[in-house]
């Protein structure tokens, strides 16, 4: 058997591409098993999804917590949540990212592999650049460095399960293929321990009450746009203040917006009623 | 560096788990500017159980109290009823619930409310849909509306019954204060949860809410959306206090649907001739509000009614 | 103290004014009604300072006195019936936000078709939702239960909602002479409710919130661990009850001339008096059987069961409901907590009573009769079958 976690984004597709993979492997004769995790299901929010795949009927009901293989949708994923947790020694991380893998941080001893699945979603026209759809590409690429399914059951459960763009999918699927690269296993790091980072943890107070701020809660990491304030032709009419659903920006004492980067989900929302358009939305990877 | 013209103190968190360009989340935020902290605010099932994060966390600075979907407007009346019996002064007691939670299944409670004459705010915040579970249809969904419970497919062409009007179920029941908002309207909004506030008796809010995935829309389009909500007609702000209307926007005359239609996948289906309806709509709902307005301006106030909870 | 001839209905509205309850909220429905009726008289004279909530559904009824209660109030409300089955969900929130309501159930039977009579279907129905359950038989019972249960809620330890319930008519519209305490003696045993209040407005908390898999279960946990409180703090509350009082009604599981019986039967509410009485008659004619009455069923009186099966053979369990596909609630609890322990008597369930259906001194000697024959553990329905002596002899 062998067990594969996703982690994605709200949106993004992770879901889908659990049970596509699951429709996929069926499709080749084999026993699946695909579920997601219910939690707080916003777009962008961090989402994770569960597939198993094995030649005999699937014995176990629970989550994946020691997974042979990680596939992360999004490379932001793993500066903010703890995507390695219980990967094996000698297991694979799979990360949508145009880094070569020696680059990618892992757990010692887990193999790395890369695929540029944003660009390839892109090129074959598959969501926007806030919020490409990159289930596909990865899900050929996962084919190719795993062999858990075959592409060409990949393309045949595209067909049937996708409901939008079956061909551009299937495209994509076959370039994510053709191009995903494996490296080696990560070398043990400096201080001996895995490198990937834990998500924040809080502690339980007594009683029944909650009472801890949400705002030790970085939904920063949600968002794939950040607002880019030009304060040189800032009016300070602080709408983009007035109008933040997240409460994510402040007023310096001169009046200028200040971004709280922890906060900020990059809904753009402060850069569309800004009046003399001083905000710019830039792709998160490249702003502050 | 222009004046603030809302409150500058925040009473909701920031780290909250509403989708990015949450309508209802800047609904929260500027509500709680006009109620400020003593509030008590009473949240049955909706978006905000969850926007508000999970134990032990909590993305609202004043007293929070979960109760089942149905129950809001009892909810409301028990807390009153404490809060006078305690003695403790000066608290707002505040529901907060989506429009399923308002409109659907929370009429009875909302209803037995608004009679028993409770000393207490009953805020719909309306999204139009029951969103947080994934964007189902409800009795304030529009007309022609795509949900997943409506889809547009076969011979169906999304919700086939116009949207419930909530606030001609309330004002049947002769609240002391009751006020439609809109967030894309910061200082109106906060200025009547500030009315609200300051009233006694039963009291309601009737706020619009854009929901980027259930609406089908950007998320940095909330604000643009809910503006044209209000400046086609569809979504008048007004308020009525002892029966008196006055409409606070929109002024002059009214934009045309069409934009406000098509910004959004849920009418993606939409023909023109369907959105020339739904201007016509909006137009004679306007004209009826405009009446209202004129008609019971000379109106003298009844006598106030007292107040149990 | 006054003696004063009192329904139980009214029983119970004197003790929600002994025990100055603060927000009331209640709808009407047979047989329950007079409770309210008689409170709201209270309220309407000064008798009792509380807020009345006259709320549109039993369903509002628990929600406000919930929220009233995270506020810190003391609370109260009443019903019965379909209204009970109709607050279903709010009976969970009360527990599980441990909220230390008392509720007055006057028991009867569930439609279709509509009957008013007594019948146990309603709170039967409702034991998994984490409410202290008491059954009395008398109306002095109901007053004191409801001062108890007041005290067991409030406990630190415990503070959980409390139900007292009263079978239908039997009790609620039974009026005899009831030792109604003086306010100061209640006040003595019963200050005013401090030191928890949950939500404090103009203080951060949210009370209620959601958890996933992770928290969950803490919170569920913690909720056992208080209901394993009772046995432990009841005794406690009820000895001194009885100091200022002079009254006590025997814990959870109070038993009559058991010592050395061959044969108990456990029952429940109104037929316990008519049962002691055939008790009496039936040791006087030289049978050894005894009575236990099922006082406290949430939670289960586990211990007290197991120190009266180590001393008893056959042990006749009666249920005035009938839990579908299985049998009677509490002869298979009974049943259920014996099996666990190390005496294991013949437990034969019978079913009597149900939708308001007299429970004879006949019905009780047959039950008796049947529990001393040949060994049957098979649950039966002990009044269907005609009784070969009148009835009400």
């Amino acid at each position: 058997m062998i067990e594969i976690r996703f982690h994605g984004r709200g949106g993004q597709g992770a879901v889908l591409a659990s049970e596509l993979l699951a429709q996929a492997a069926f499709l080749d004769g084999r026993s699946p098993q695909s579920f997601p995790f219910f939690g707080v299901e916003r777009r962008g929010a961090p989402v994770t999804a569960y597939a198993r795949v094995d030649d005999r009927p699937i014995g176990v009901r629970t989550s994946i917590v020691t997974p042979d293989v990680v596939v992360v949708l999004e490379p932001g994923l793993l500066r903010t949540t703890s995507v390695g947790d219980g990967l094996r020694t000698g297991g694979l991380l799979l990360v949508n990212s145009p880094l070569p893998p020696a680059r990618l941080e892992a757990p010692d001893g887990v193999r790395r592999a890369s695929v540029d699945a944003t660009a390839i979603a892109l090129a074959h026209g598959l969501g926007s650049r806030t919020m490409p759809i990159v289930n596909t590409t990865i899900l050929g690429a996962l084919a190719r460095v795993t062999g858990v399914v075959s592409l060409e059951a990949l393309g045949r459960a595209i067909d049937r399960y996708v409901p939008a763009a079956p061909a551009e999918n299937r495209a994509a699927a076959t370039d994510g293929f053709a191009s995903v690269r494996l490296g080696d296993p990560a070398a043990p790091s400096a201080n001996g321990a895995a490198r990937i980072p834990f998500a924040v943890t809080v502690p339980i107070p007594e009683g029944p009450l909650a009472r801890l701020p949400s705002s030790s809660i970085r939904t920063g990491s949600w968002r794939t746009l950040v607002p880019e304030i030009d304060e040189r032709r800032c009016t300070r009419c602080n709408f983009c203040w007035k109008y933040c659903p997240d409460d994510a920006i402040e007023l310096d004492g001169r009046g200028y917006p200040v971004l709280v980067l922890d906060a900020c989900k990059g809904c753009g929302i402060c850069a569309e009623v800004c009046p003399p358009h001083t905000i710019a939305m830039v792709a998160a990877s490249e702003g502050p | 560096m222009a004046k603030l013209t809302l409150p500058a103190e925040e009473w909701m968190y920031r780290g909250h788990a509403a989708c990015p360009g949450c309508g209802p989340a800047l609904a929260m935020r500027l509500l709680l500017k006009g109620l400020g902290p003593r509030t008590i605010l009473a949240i049955p099932a909706c978006c905000w159980t969850v926007i508000a994060t999970p134990f032990p966390t909590t993305a609202l600075a004043v007293a929070v109290l979960d109760n089942p979907i149905e129950s809001t407007g009892a909810s409301l009346a028990g807390l009153r009823a404490a809060a006078d019996a305690l003695g403790l002064a000066d608290v707002t007691v505040a529901g907060f619930a989506g429009d399923g939670g308002t409109a659907d299944i929370g009429l009875q409670a909302l209803s037995g409310m608004l009679e028993r004459r409770t000393d207490a705010i009953f805020v719909m915040y309306d999204n139009e849909g029951y969103m947080n579970t994934g964007v189902q249809r409800s009795g304030a969904t529009p007309q022609g509306a795509w949900t997943t419970t409506t889809p547009v497919a076969g011979t169906r062409r999304g919700k086939r019954e116009p949207k419930k009007e909530i606030m001609e179920v309330v004002l049947a029941h002769h609240p002391s204060y009751a006020a439609t908002a809109n967030p894309a309207f910061p200082e109106d909004l906060v200025r009547k949860a500030e009315r609200a506030r300051a009233a006694r008796g039963p009291r309601f809010l009737h706020i619009l809410a854009p929901c980027p995935p259930g609406w089908r829309f950007s998320s940095e389009e909330t604000i643009a959306l809910g503006r044209l909500a209000t400046e086609t007609g569809l979504f008048p702000l007004y308020e009525v206090e002892d029966g008196v209307y006055r409409i606070t926007r929109p002024y002059g005359t009214l934009k045309p649907v069409d934009e406000y239609v098509r910004a959004q996948g849920r009418f993606r289906h939409w023909t023109d001739a369907e959105i020339r309806e739904l201007g016509a709509q909006a137009r004679a709902g306007w004209e009826r509000l405009c009446r209202r307005e004129r008609e019971t301006a000379a109106v003298a106030r009844p006598p106030p009614i007292p107040l149990t909870a | 103290m006054t003696r004063e001839v009192l329904s139980g209905n009214h029983a119970q509205s004197h003790a929600v004014r002994l025990a100055r309850a603060q927000v009331i909220s209640a709808y009407p429905i047979t047989p329950q009604t007079t409770i309210v009726e008689k409170l709201a008289e209270f309220v309407a004279t000064g008798a009792l300072e509380a807020q009345l909530i006259e709320v549109e559904s039993e369903h509002s009824a628990l929600q406000a006195v919930v929220s009233a209660s995270a506020l810190g109030a003391r609370t109260y409300t009443a019903t019965s019936s379909q209204g009970l089955l109709l607050m279903h969900e709010l009976l969970h929130w009360a527990a599980g936000l441990r909220a230390p309501i008392v509720m007055g159930v006057v028991n009867r039977a569930v439609a279709p078709p509509w009957n008013i009579g007594a019948d146990h279907t309603d709170t039967m129905s409702q034991r998994d939702t984490g409410w202290i359950q008491f059954y009395p038989e008398s109306n002095q019972e109901v007053l004191d239960t409801v001062l108890v249960a007041y005290r067991l809620a409030e406990t630190a330890e415990v503070r959980l909602p409390v139900m007292v319930s009263e079978d239908a008519f039997y009790l609620s519209h039974t009026v005899e002479p009831v030792d109604v305490p003086e306010p100061e003696i209640v006040d003595r045993f019963l200050p005013p409710r401090t030191g928890h209040a949950i939500l404090v407005p103009g203080t951060v908390g949210r009370l209620g919130s959601f958890t996933g898999p992770d928290r969950y279960v803490e919170f569920r946990r913690e909720l056992a661990r208080a209901s394993a409180q009772v046995p432990r703090v009841l005794p406690e509350v009820e000895e001194e009850y009885r100091r200022l009082t002079g009254r006590s009604h025997g814990g959870a599981l109070p038993t009559y001339r058991a010592e050395g019986a061959d044969a108990v039967l456990v029952t429940m509410g109104t037929m316990t008096t008519t049962a002691r009485t055939v008790v009496d008659e039936l040791r006087a004619a030289g049978q050894r059987v005894g009575l236990a009455k099922l006082r406290l069923f949430r939670p289960f009186p586990d211990t007290e069961l197991r120190r009266l099966a180590a001393t008893v053979d056959r042990l006749g369990v009666v249920d005035r409901s009938y839990t579908f596909g299985a049998s009677g609630a509490a002869a298979t609890e009974v049943q259920a907590a014996l099996y666990r322990g190390p005496h294991r008597p013949l437990v034969a369930g019978f079913l009597a009573g149900v939708g308001g259906r007299d429970v004879t001194p006949a019905h009780i000697r047959r039950m008796f009769a049947e529990l001393l024959g040949p060994a049957d553990p098979e649950p039966r329905w002990a009044d269907l079958a005609p009784l070969e002596v009148d009835v009400h002899g």
